[in-house]
């Protein structure tokens, strides 16, 4: 399929993504309720999987721009 | 995690990142400063990188500056904008200029100075965070929160939502209202609370 061939339903698109927006700000409440629960050095041990990976790729794809 | 209004210190005993790592050994370099923006949300679980962290530091002359700058380049940071000083200088009047560990651009400090009544609060209110034991000044989670909701974007309204969840039983309810409304962002606090 090429881009003059689609049809996109721009109102259910945006619905989906205010969808996915409301999940996220859910996900939030659950992961602070997580974060007030533990001892900081579990919830930390978690979020810096995420940091540090995330870091890795940053600086694979700026390599890679280079 | 504990929060001593009275002091206005965050006790914080979390295992270190490589963020939290390089905003500390950049910090320790400086007197005057204020952290702001995402890297407060980061700090307090947030789950998300940034590659940039936010840094207001008060207006300086150019021999204060110097020595400023001489501490950073002899502990191994290097400024991506320029390596000349007195550009560098000049740079900061008008914009931030940043500064990354020597060949590893990612993550970097945007280094600017305070200009208007939103910096000027955040540096007169700042408060201290100590994590394992290593100090960090930041922003007030009342002027976080404010800001992220007035910044508006779906990654700064989760950002808001984030530290307000965390804090809201200890911050200062009246003073957040206030920044709230002087900044115009009710309906985004609602949307989010």
């Amino acid at each position: 399929m090429r881009a003059k061939d689609m049809k996109i339903d721009l109102k259910e698109l945006e619905k989906e993504k205010e969808k996915n927006f409301k999940e996220r700000l859910k996900f939030i409440s659950y992961w602070v309720k997580f974060i007030k629960e533990h001892p900081d050095e579990e919830w930390s041990r978690q979020q810096n999987i995420i940091i540090n990976s995330q870091l890795k790729q940053e600086r694979k794809i700026e390599v890679k721009n280079k | 995690m504990e929060y001593s209004t009275k002091d206005k210190t965050i006790f914080l005993n979390r295992e270190l990142n490589e963020l939290d790592r390089f905003v500390i050994d950049f910090t320790s370099l400086l007197e005057r400063y204020v952290v702001v923006s995402g890297y407060v949300s980061i700090l307090f679980g947030r789950s998300r990188a940034t590659e940039d962290i936010d840094l207001l530091i008060p207006k300086m002359n150019i021999k204060e500056f110097e020595s400023v700058w001489k501490k950073i380049i002899d502990n191994g940071f290097e400024c991506l904008n320029t390596e000349k000083i007195a550009n560098a200088f000049r740079l900061l009047e008008e914009h931030a200029i940043r500064f990354a560990k020597k060949g590893k651009p990612i993550p970097n400090i945007e280094f600017k100075i305070i200009k208007n009544d939103i910096d000027s609060y955040s540096y007169e209110n700042k408060i201290k965070a100590v994590i394992n034991k290593k100090e960090l000044f930041i922003s007030p989670i009342e002027m976080q929160i404010a800001y992220k909701l007035f910044l508006g974007s779906e990654k700064d309204l989760e950002d808001a939502k984030h530290l307000y969840e965390l804090f809201k039983d200890k911050i200062n309810k009246e003073e957040l209202s206030s920044l709230i409304k002087k900044l115009n962002v009710e309906n985004r606090f609602n949307a989010i609370k």
